[in-house]
């Protein structure tokens, strides 16, 4: 095999396949990229058996092949290429690599024993790029951390008729957010896919600029594959089983008790007090006519206030809110102002939850559908 | 249990040497025989000691001890090695017995049996459609945590650990190989399952097919974390 590539097309294809390859893998073969040289020019593909990911690009083939080389090791290499075209040939075990002056020479990996990529199914329907990428970033955030519930590991998408719905939760919060889908000529059947957050939010980030991204949804046996597509690159990953808790019917269906603040006069007032706070500790917001205090309170050896302009619609209010989830909703909203919605609730135990949606003026709704319920934490005083 | 507190020197001889200076000290002599010698400190470990089995002899105090302020000699002897320990008493400042009467024992690791009684009872967290088999299903080798049948009715065997390491996959990985043996159970699969599980303790399991199952103790106990949630 031998082949000569441009250098930054070869490291961004490098790095792209890398990329989602797991930390550790009890298959050393599995922690490489498989290189594929023909007349049509190089594929690149990584695969573990649950995630994989495959890229081609154009590349002068003097001499088609394959070959099997350290994933991390090749990508970390084509990083810190000079900036040369890149020759890269195949002689029995080792794999030259030539730019400019430098030169590599890299083990290859017996390419016999890797395994075969997952075959991709008919595409289910297509999302606009910026909007899925943007809406990964806004609701994978509240997806759980923990083990316990792998359920709730991942982002739920939910395929109506013309819209998708992504959906996270850790139980503390939701996030929920619907992007234009086109389903083709496909037929409008609902489809639910729960995805991986972290393998999600690196397809997000990847396909962010592309333009449209294709999804195909596949079941067969007992496996269920999810595939994006775009840019000549390619990303699929083994579904989460289970059935994702009914999180949607916890939303309100309307509130006429709430606030809305400038978004980023609030980031910074919530970062700036939130200093003082301990761990794991929550910070308390006091909204009335005059606007609205935020108190850090609960540290012995500091505490911190601070007043910024709120526009109260409705009775005055009181929640306690972990700083961090309260960052991540506002975060998210992409707006000049956000609006910060109360519920009422029956149970003296548990608060109603507070709902954040976008808000693009003092008076005026945002016009997206992102919306991220918070439960406050109980009222210590 | 006899308690002295006493002020006392205390001399080894035998496979090493060792020497208290007078200072006031508690001897324990435990009803096995053995005494203990023990300061203000040091937690749980005596200055020193003479374990069973061993003899406790008074022996007779000659001028110069008497003359350097000596009351007592205590001679333990140790019965296999004849290691002695001399603790020279003298002042006591409290003596006193108690009768303990039988030990129940150290339950080791209480947290690890709640696990296996409550994942028992909640056996609806390895997946739906698990139904208990038993808990602690014998095998030659030792009994396995929990042995159940999954929705499709193959058996599962469950290994219960409050912190899953590389052990226990061995463990686990042990007892699987023995149940494979056997017909009627065939095919068993394993299921991994503590309150947190390692990543190299996963990685192996995961290698050989064995699922990891986190489980929440307190979630399980039907303890409330203190912080409210959505659902």
């Amino acid at each position: 095999m031998r082949f000569e590539v441009n250098r930054d097309v070869f490291s961004d294809a490098v790095s792209f396949a890398v990329k989602l390859l797991p930390q550790r893998t009890t298959l050393p073969i599995l922690s490489g990229v498989l290189i594929e040289a023909d007349e049509q020019g190089l594929t690149l593909s990584s695969f573990d058996y649950e995630v994989s990911a495959q890229t081609q690009i154009q590349a002068t083939v003097d001499e088609p092949g394959r070959v099997l080389v350290s994933g991390r090791l090749l990508a970390e290499i084509a990083n810190r290429l000079p900036n040369a075209p890149v020759r890269i040939s195949v002689t029995d075990s080792s794999v030259a690599v030539a730019c400019g002056s430098a030169n590599f020479s890299l083990l290859s990996m017996p390419v016999e024993e890797y395994p075969n990529l997952p075959q991709i199914g008919e595409e289910t329907g297509m999302l606009p790029a910026d909007a899925f990428s943007s809406a990964v970033s806004q609701v994978a955030v509240a997806a759980s951390r923990d083990d316990v519930t792998p359920v709730i590991t991942g982002v739920q998408l939910e395929v109506g008729e013309n819209s998708l719905s992504l959906v996270a939760t850790d139980r503390y919060r939701v996030a929920v957010r619907e992007i234009p889908w086109d389903s083709g000529d496909t037929g409008t059947e609902t489809l639910t896919a729960l995805v991986p957050a972290r393998t999600l939010q690196e397809v997000g980030k990847t396909f962010g600029t592309a333009g449209t991204v294709s999804v195909s949804i596949a079941r067969s046996d007992e496996r269920e594959i999810i595939a994006f597509r775009a840019d000549r690159k390619t990303v699929t990953s083994l579904l989460i089983k289970g059935n994702f808790p009914p999180v949607k019917r916890l939303f309100p269906e309307t509130v006429d008790n709430y606030a809305v603040m400038n978004t980023a006069e609030l980031v910074e007032a919530v970062r700036r007090v939130s200093l003082v706070l301990e761990r794991e500790a929550a910070l308390r917001f006091t909204f009335t006519a005059e606007g609205l205090t935020l108190e850090a309170i609960g540290s012995e050896h500091a505490q911190a206030s601070e007043a910024i302009d709120a526009h109260l619609v409705g009775d005055d209010t009181t929640v306690s809110l972990k700083p961090q989830f309260l960052l991540d909703g506002i975060g998210a909203v992409h707006s000049e102002f956000v609006r910060i919605s109360f519920t009422k609730t029956e149970n003296p135990n548990k608060p109603g939850p507070v709902l954040i949606t976008s808000q693009s003026s003092r008076e005026q709704a945002g016009a997206d559908s992102y919306k991220y319920l918070l439960q406050p934490n109980l009222l210590l005083r | 249990m006899r308690l002295v507190v006493a002020r006392c020197s205390v001399d080894y001889a035998g496979r090493l040497s060792a020497h208290l200076p007078l200072a006031t000290r508690v001897l324990m002599l435990k009803g096995d025989g053995s005494i203990l010698i023990h300061s203000d400190g040091g937690s749980y470990k005596p200055l020193n000691w003479m374990s069973p089995p061993c003899t406790l002899s008074q022996v007779e105090l000659d001028d110069e001890q008497t003359a350097a302020g000596v009351r007592q000699v205590w001679q333990v002897t140790h019965a296999k090695t004849a290691d002695t320990l001399v603790v020279s008493i003298f002042e006591i400042l409290h003596d006193s017995s108690h009768e303990l009467g039988i030990d129940p024992g150290l339950v080791k690791d209480g947290v690890e049996a709640h696990l296996q009684k409550l994942l028992a009872e909640q056996i609806e967290h390895l997946g739906e459609g698990h139904l208990l088999v038993r808990r602690e299903y014998m095998t030659a080798i030792g009994p396995v945590d929990i042995l159940a049948r999954d929705a499709k009715g193959a058996a599962v065997a469950v290994e219960i650990k409050r912190r899953g390491d590389i052990d226990g996959v061995e463990q686990l990985t042990r007892y699987l190989e023995l149940m494979n043996r056997d017909p009627h159970l065939a095919p068993v699969t394993g299921v991994f399952a503590a309150q947190e599980i390692k990543p190299q303790a996963r990685t192996l399991a995961e290698d050989r097919g064995i699922r990891c199952l986190v489980l929440d103790y307190d979630a399980m106990k039907g303890v409330d974390s203190g912080r409210p949630t959505l659902f």
